[in-house]
């Protein structure tokens, strides 16, 4: 009976308390309560990560905190356009902006964004405990500065990679035929001469088969920015020529003359290889940015190709839009002989490693609310899904996920091959003139794919356009 | 009264007309290694002047509105000359006919893409089909033109037809039922009576087809991205990239008042070519 009426006691006594106490509040409803009511403003690409953001994040995020977060997902062009001109007028209308690899360096030229690392040790309150910077991959030394602050948080990373139809080459008709026409077996190329002739054959293939089929994918659209950017940055570096072929240290040399690489003749011989295989690609490739090769991969018109990694998990895994679910295979380009050991050594690359990062510009009128923005999409609890929902990992965490071990079987190792070989890409180089030179050089660019100038003359012409133009910045002296 | 009037003008009009005009006697890229505005003079005009993409994309922008205008304006007239007849469903066909206007320029340049897009757009198709011809607007650049063209009738014919309907319907009776009693045949009516009398209308609705044809940029950019190399990069375009993805912002203002100068100067002579002149005739 007395044990009873103890128990009964203490139980109200504890009932007591915990109507009188407050509850204890999570961080995030604690950090946000200041700025409840705020409105956060965000412009980014219209990607899947961008999307997760916009469609999960952002909303969970406005539970947690109270504070509201809008972000406008928009083409790519129009996405610098915005974010430049609003940091430039110094309007203040975005809180927080789209950082992609290859414009970082200029950004940070201009001092155009905030120091993470550094707001947050000068306000530690506003400092998530789940948030850690070390728990990034290490993409995140994309976004630092020389003394290693953080200047955006990382929200896509992926490479760009080999996919091929694994139901083409496991299929034993189609194996015997392209051993007898090639005395080899069909296995995903590891050199440029074993690519070729596997999209060689499958080209032959499909037009013998009256199949619409073709041996690979091409980006090699004749009036946008995509092709050029295949060129240097996936196919180029798989030929040794590393950074677009300019050497800042020899006074951002291009042309071989004055000790760049732009128009030598590892670049040559890459532009050659590439505008054969764009000639036996599929003929929507001359009108192909990113998305279209994504589009064509997915609509099985191409044996082989290489993908940005972002549309890696839609193309392997969505029946809604890809008919090539299930069949999906990566592997690493191929190369020349002795770009993997440069690749190993640090000393160069083989494929480019994409991705973004959330900044917040220094003309931002809620910095505070969008510092915990960031660090919310940032922590550890939050990639597993977004990994599932668009192939991206930024924190070495999102590996050992059970969702993404899960995802990384159907997606044939993505993960793993990020995982693990991740370190062999590279992104863009650390050049704050991205925009300027690829402009300068892309009408020329065009002409060669349209065969208006042979691509040896269009490199030389190239490689001397771009160093016009470093002179014109006042880079080149 | 007016000060309202001034004031908008001034702030929306004039202040940032003087601003280009500044900008554009300066070299300024922000992402060059002085990333501020140095005084150049007439440096980026005279950069101008052999600037042979520029040039060729006057060419290019001139065959463009030439070939879009004229067929805008002859297509528009036969609309309109068809609807002022009666005939079953014109209220339907009237409205409908209007439609493409209120289509956002991005959004039609999106849908064409999608149209003429190799393997997978219904034009390519079609033409495969049925005539064998093999449509690549990534490829073939007279095509890629030909194209802009078609896309840029197709969006703003139906304006065309609007105003030189509204022309047509406000004309008085008297005189055609005059050059009827007169003996006058059709063609003589449309020469001597209906094209005098629509001409203002036919001379503004060219004059506001003809700037918009000289800047078109989103419809362009969408369906071919002022590609296949330079075949369809118009000076809206052209200007777009100096200043936007170039961030050139000294080349590209002196760019955009020399492109201002340039259609002030072909709207002056199509107004003496077809106002002025005709009225210097008619002076005793």
């Amino acid at each position: 009976m007395k044990h009873e009426l103890g128990m009964s006691l203490a139980a109200l006594a504890v009932g007591l308390m915990t109507s009188v106490i407050p509850a204890k509040a999570d961080f995030w409803s604690d950090a946000g309560a200041k700025y409840k009511g705020v409105t956060l403003h965000g412009v980014t690409e219209s990607t899947p990560p961008s999307n997760y953001i916009k469609d999960v994040l952002a909303p969970a995020f406005e539970k947690s905190t109270g504070i509201k977060v809008e972000i406008e997902t928009t083409s790519w062009d129009q996405m610098y356009d915005k974010a430049i001109k609003d940091m430039e007028a110094k309007t203040g209308i975005y809180d927080m902006v789209y950082i992609e690899q290859d414009i970082i360096y200029a950004y940070l030229a201009r001092d155009f964004l905030v120091d993470i690392t550094k707001s947050l040790k000068d306000d530690p309150s506003l400092k998530a405990p789940v948030y850690d910077e070390t728990h990034f991959t290490t993409f995140a030394n994309y976004f630092k500065n020389g003394d290693g602050d953080l200047f955006g948080i990382p929200m896509e990373a992926f490479i760009k990679l080999y996919l091929y139809r694994t139901d083409l080459f496991n299929d034993a008709a189609v194996k015997e035929a392209f051993k007898k026409e090639t005395g080899k077996d069909l296995v995903p190329a590891k050199t440029h001469e074993e690519y070729t002739q596997i999209a060689e054959f499958f080209t032959k293939w499909g037009k013998d088969n009256s199949k619409e089929l073709w041996g690979t994918t091409a980006q090699a659209h004749t009036g946008h920015p995509a092709s050029w950017y295949e060129f240097f940055e996936s196919v180029a570096p798989t030929f040794g020529v590393y950074n677009w072929g300019i050497d800042a240290s020899k006074n951002y040399a291009a042309s071989v003359a004055n000790g760049g690489a732009m128009n030598s003749d590892k670049a040559k011989a890459a532009l050659k290889y590439w505008l054969h295989l764009r000639d036996i690609a599929p003929p929507e490739s001359q009108a192909s940015t990113w998305t279209e090769v994504a589009t064509t991969f997915a609509a099985g018109r191409a044996a082989q190709g290489l993908v940005y990694g972002e549309n890696a998990a839609w193309i392997a895994s969505d029946a809604e839009k890809s008919k090539v679910v299930g069949n999906v295979g990566v592997a690493l380009p191929p190369v020349e002989p002795g770009v993997m050991e440069d690749a190993e050594s640090g000393k160069g690359y083989i494929g480019y490693y994409d991705g973004g990062a959330f900044g917040l510009p220094v003309t931002s009128k809620n910095k505070e609310a969008a510092l915990l923005f960031l660090q919310y999409i940032g922590q550890d609890s939050v990639q597993g899904d977004w990994a599932v929902a668009a192939p991206r990992i930024t924190n070495t965490a999102t590996y050992d996920d059970p969702k993404v071990i899960e995802m990384d079987k159907k997606l044939n190792g993505y993960y793993t091959m990020l995982k693990n070989d991740g370190k062999l890409f590279a992104g863009a180089p650390p050049y704050p003139f991205h925009a300027q030179v690829r402009e300068a050089t892309a009408p020329i660019f065009y002409k060669i794919l349209l065969g208006e100038v042979s691509s040896d003359d269009g490199l030389d012409q190239m490689a001397a356009a771009a160093e016009a133009e470093l002179k014109n910045l006042g880079y080149r002296k | 009264m007016l000060a309202p009037t001034i004031a908008i003008l001034g702030i929306f009009g004039i202040v940032p007309f003087l601003y280009v005009l500044y900008v554009a006697f300066h070299q300024w890229n922000p992402f060059g290694a002085n990333p501020y505005m140095i005084y150049n003079g007439a440096g980026n005009f005279r950069r101008l002047v052999f600037d042979s993409e520029f040039l060729t994309s006057i060419a290019f922008t001139l065959k463009f509105a030439f070939f879009a205008v004229f067929s805008e304006v002859i297509l528009g007239y036969l609309l309109a000359q068809l609807f002022m007849r009666e005939f079953p469903g014109r209220a339907f066909f009237r409205t409908i006919h209007t439609l493409p206007l209120i289509v956002a320029p991005i959004v039609v340049g999106s849908v064409w893409r999608l149209m003429t897009t190799p393997s997978i757009g219904i034009i390519p198709y079609l033409l495969k089909s049925w005539f064998g011809y093999d449509l690549n607007i990534g490829r073939d650049a007279t095509m890629a033109f030909a194209l802009t063209v078609i896309m840029d009738i197709w969006h703003w014919t139906p304006l065309v037809t609007l105003t030189l309907l509204a022309a047509l319907v406000s004309l008085p009776k008297e005189p055609f039922e005059q050059a009827q009693i007169d003996g006058a045949n059709r063609w003589q009516i449309f020469w001597h009576v209906t094209l005098p009398m629509i001409r203002p209308a036919i001379l503004a609705t060219v004059f506001i087809r003809l700037m918009d044809a000289l800047r078109t940029v989103d419809e362009v950019w969408m369906l071919t991205g002022g590609g296949p190399g330079a075949a369809t990069r118009y000076l809206g375009l052209h200007i777009w990239k100096i200043v936007f993805p170039k961030t050139d912002y000294g080349y590209g203002s002196a760019t955009s008042i020399i492109v201002l100068y340039l259609t002030l100067v072909m709207c002056w002579l199509l107004y003496v070519a077809l106002v002025a002149r005709r009225g210097q005739r008619r002076t005793p």
